[in-house]
């Protein structure tokens, strides 16, 4: 018995050192066959794709989008980057110009790009854009059949470099749907999905590219996909910005945030799509060569989404103004910061994200208006922006991240944002009385002598650093006298935004562009016209369910002018004007996502000073640093 | 040999009933969740840019024909039991139009590779050195064990999992910290592929078995404990039967029935997968694929790894059930 005893011990011990030691060190979480020097390795967010291997795009919710498919090997006509662009943030992809309107947008006219060829050595023509429309309008169950069949009466390709849509109604804005801003109508190979019977259970594998990369291989379990650079890149629309830098790219499931950190301070993975703000803290301090947005503090890159409270204005209590602005009053947006990004947040108090052109745009021109503007409560009146905020919560960091916090005024600003509303429990308590609420004790009771409850949803684990930011909201309209609750949705938020469940929840309806001031990206399903009864399902964006006759006149203003119309500019501000008075949300702050680059193999990632692209590892539009990086030394 | 046959018959029909109400009940739980998988498809689809209203809900009545939500829920009912029987779970309403079998089949030998052999480690490893343990009680090396099986056994297992990552992931990173192989290295029965999902599975199968074996070496030294003080033993040692054959014959074959029965339960408990393990190294697996189809309101896939999961417990139970009275001669089948 001894014997076995023995043997069991010895046999622990040898198998430990063989597999310690049976692998190179260097070689654990990178392709085996494939020079490192030659690769970049950025996260998918979309982690494991159950299916892997499935490529048709073109099909509903079926495989991964962000796994480099449409990053490295689809295109389409147009891109607008959220920041300044390569050469502007416009870019004529496949498209040889901007799109070309008549006079009241019912058609569109398209002149495309010579000399763009698939990986597989056919042409590109406009045939595949016409069959890009056509299949997918003649079979409904696909991705973008709905918002093809609702818009094209008649696609047309007269030559093989002209398409001409017709639309059923006027739409200014029909290019935008060609429009690359995380992703877009991609274009299909047409002498690819002729040959196929059913598009809808096509699985485009191995997908035909029309990008510079092709697909090399992928785990079909769905951990890693790996691209390599065309022998043609010259003949595809990224070709004009010169010869991409890595020769191949793999898109990985890194798992866990504590687990990229770990892969990046390993030099195993090269572009983190995000992690907490702790995790970014941590990158900074421990690693040389790891590099984010700002090259300190607050590091996020601000993606053109504006996280806010997001009211249900269907709610018996959140219809009134004076309500809504109450409890925005009672907020502290520096608390609110520093417990949701801890302090690494740029602040905005108007319904437009702080990012891209929006603060030349709107944020700057509009201060001295927002500055002025002032609150009535029958009793007083109160001015209630502090434009000093982002200068306040710069100073509350520096003591623990020193010299990280620029000390310029304008460094700041561009940093952490503008102002924000002053805390003023006084106009709040007023505005509240006025709307016949009444404080009991340290409780504020509604017009029926009910405590006046507030259900703020949040995602949880899910999104954590958007439930840190609704709790320490909750607790502050807790303090102030509301019967507050955090109401934790999970999975379910999607649902239940959709069905209006819910008081106020964190979360975004106002998405834009970021490197174009149109703002009909997302203000255009704010008309009354899609409002959705209490209790139906509202169509996106609208999840306040709020609408007014000005925003209706301001959107039926905005779909008669051109997408680069400066009037356009001027509506915005009139929206910017209209929503601040009513707040129907409360803005908060960018959605700032915390890309880390590290420069151990690759020099040459977009910065807030070099803002050539978005890093952001899962948009479209990231495919513009491919051609900017270079090896490092 | 009849009174067995009635009771396996017995037993079979309690195998088929567990089984359809397991499944019955699972289809209830996963048809009442508040996620509505169009919500989340839609919210997928219109990510890429500025969908109309009208648009969404024209996609709204198209996913919900194409995902098979129209009609009463008694169609819906039979239906599903139909392609039940033909083993056919229907396809993955998040990764449509796959079917969930398939999805099932590449995540299943994933978690039966990992769990089979953790569990198959724990228990022989545990059950033998709790049986060496209980009957050397004053060997130093094997209370030293007992100590540390112990002190391990109350650890969170996402704790234990934790430490071996920032152990071997980055402190000394010598081993792999996710996936279930390395990347460019092609699927197939290739010495390149088989060592790498070696190396992968080290981490996950050493947290797996370092708070597994602790249950199976505390219990087996506690039965030997007290088997060692039962009249047959004392006699045998009295009798001066030789101590291999002591362990074997008349110590540890008594011990391990209770043992056998706990086996056999956790392997059947392989089906549910490893969901924490799974998340932590980013390892293929069954648990990943149930925890994702219930974020993603897929229902299909829900079920149909549930029902994996109650057919493998219930199968694993009847297997047991017959057996035990060919092996243990204290089980007596009511005539």
């Amino acid at each position: 018995m001894r014997r076995l005893y023995t043997a069991f011990l010895a046999t622990v011990m040898a198998l430990s050192l063989v597999t310690l030691f049976s692998k190179n060190v260097e070689a654990q979480g990178i392709p085996q066959n494939i020079p490192r020097k030659e690769l970049l390795i950025l996260e998918n967010p979309e982690g494991t794709i159950k299916n892997a291997g499935w490529f048709n795009i073109w099909a509903i919710n079926a495989g991964s989008q962000s796994n480099g498919l449409q990053q490295a090997a689809l295109d389409t006509l147009w891109y607008i980057d959220p920041e300044k662009g390569i050469d502007g943030a416009w870019d004529n992809s496949l498209a040889a110009d901007k799109p070309i309107y008549n006079a009241d947008f019912t058609e569109m006219r398209v002149k495309l790009r010579k000399g763009i060829f698939w990986s597989d050595g056919v042409e590109f023509t406009s045939a595949d854009v016409k069959a890009t429309v056509d299949i997918q309008i003649k079979n409904p169950n696909m991705r973008f059949s709905a918002v093809l069949r609702n818009n094209v009466a008649s696609v047309d390709a007269p030559d093989a470099e002209t398409v001409i849509f017709k639309l059923h109604k006027p739409n200014s804005r029909f290019h935008t749907n060609f429009t690359v801003r995380w992703g877009a109508i991609w274009i299909l190979p047409k002498h690819v999905f002729d040959k196929v019977e059913d598009p809808t259970k096509f699985d485009f594998n191995k997908p035909v590219s029309l990008s510079a990369y092709t697909l090399h291989s992928f785990d079909p379990d769905g951990k890693w996909y790996i691209w390599q650079l065309r022998e043609d890149w010259q003949r595809t629309s990224l070709g004009r910005y010169g010869k991409p830098g890595p020769k191949y790219l793999a898109y990985v499931d890194p798992g866990p945030p504590e687990k990229r950190v770990i892969a990046q301070l390993n030099h195993e993975l090269d572009v983190i799509h995000d992690i907490a703000p702790e995790g970014m803290f941590t990158l900074a301090k421990q690693s040389k060569s790891t590099k984010a947005w700002f090259k300190g503090f607050p590091y996020g890159h601000p993606d053109p989404t504006l996280a806010g409270v997001i009211f249900n204005t269907q709610n018996e209590h959140l219809k009134n103004r004076d309500v809504r602005w109450a409890l925005a009053l009672m907020i502290d947006i520096r608390a609110v910061t520093m417990a949701a990004y801890r302090g690494a947040a740029t602040i905005s108090a108007i319904p437009v994200p702080p990012t891209g052109i929006h603060p030349d745009a709107y944020h700057k021109p509009l201060e001295a208006w927002v500055k002025d503007f002032e609150i009535d409560t029958g009793k007083s009146k109160h001015k209630p922006y502090d434009p000093n905020v982002s200068k306040q919560i710069a100073d509350m960091l520096r003591p623990s991240m020193g010299d990280q916090i620029p000390k310029d005024d304008k460094e700041i600003k561009d940093s952490f944002g503008l102002g924000w509303w002053k805390t003023n429990l006084e106009a709040a308590t007023e505005l509240l009385e006025r709307a016949g609420y009444r404080k009991q004790a340290n409780q504020w009771m509604t017009p029926d002598g009910k405590p006046f409850t507030v259900r703020l949803m949040v995602e949880g684990d899910l999104r954590p650093v958007m439930t840190r930011a609704g709790t320490m909201i909750v607790q502050q309209w807790k303090q102030a006298g509301i019967d507050a609750r955090v109401d934790v949705a999970q999975g379910t938020l999607l649902t239940r935004r959709s069905a209006g469940d819910f008081d106020a929840f964190i979360g975004w309806s106002v998405e834009t562009w970021g490197g174009h001031q149109d703002l009909s990206y997302f203000m255009d399903s704010w008309h009354s016209a899609f409002l959705a009864e209490p209790g139906k399902p509202q169509p996106l964006r609208n999840w306040q369910r709020w609408s007014h006759p000005e925003l209706d006149g301001i959107i039926e203003k905005i779909r008669k002018i051109g997408f680069d119309d400066p009037k356009g500019i001027e509506l915005g501000h009139d929206y910017v004007k209209l929503v601040t008075r009513e707040m129907p949300f409360i803005p908060l702050m960018a959605y700032n996502v915390f890309t880390a680059m590290d420069h151990t193999y690759w020099t040459g990632f977009p910065t807030s000073d070099n803002p050539y692209a978005n890093p952001v590892t899962n948009w479209g539009n990231s495919r513009y640093m491919f051609v900017k990086l270079k090896p490092a030394n | 040999m009849p009174a067995y046959f009635n009771f396996a018959i017995k037993r079979l029909w309690q195998f088929v009933l567990v089984v359809f109400i397991g499944i019955n009940i699972a289809y209830v739980i996963t048809h009442v969740t508040p996620i509505d998988p169009v919500e989340q498809s839609i919210s997928a689809v219109t990510s890429f840019g500025n969908t109309s209203p009208e648009a969404i809900a024209d996609m709204r009545r198209s996913l919900q024909e194409l995902y098979g939500l129209k009609g009463d829920w008694i169609e819906q009912y039979i239906s599903f039991w139909r392609r039940i029987l033909q083993a056919d779970f229907g396809p993955s309403l998040s990764a449509f139009p796959a079917p969930v079998t398939s999805l099932i089949a590449r995540a299943l030998p994933w978690t039966f590779g990992l769990l089979a052999f953790t569990t198959l480690v724990s228990w022989s490893v545990g059950n033998l050195l709790g049986a060496l343990a209980g009957y050397y009680r004053n060997n130093r090396s094997l209370k030293f064990f007992g100590v540390l099986a112990m002190a391990l056994h109350p650890v969170p297992y996402y704790i234990v999992a934790l430490s071996l990552m920032i152990v071997f992931g980055f402190i000394w990173p010598v081993l792999p910290i996710t996936g279930g192989s390395a990347m460019d290295v092609q699927q197939g029965w290739n010495w390149q592929f088989v060592a790498s999902v070696f190396h992968h599975s080290v981490l996950p199968a050493l947290s797996l078995i370092m708070i597994g074996i602790g249950s199976w070496f505390l219990g087996m030294r506690s039965l030997v404990s007290n088997i060692i003080t039962e009249d047959y033993v004392v006699y045998a040692e009295i009798g001066g039967v030789a101590q291999s054959r002591m362990m074997g014959s008349y110590i540890i074959r008594n011990a391990l029935a209770p043992q056998v029965t706990g086996l056999a339960m956790s392997l059947g408990g392989i089906f549910n997968g490893a969901v924490i393990t799974e998340k932590i190294f980013g390892y293929p697996g069954l648990g990943s694929l149930l925890v994702d189809g219930v974020y993603a309101g897929d229902y299909g896939l829900v079920l149909g790894v549930t029902s994996i999961a109650i057919i493998g417990v219930s199968l694993s139970v009847l297997v047991i059930d017959l057996i035990y009275p060919l092996i243990d001669p204290r089980v007596q089948v009511a005539s």
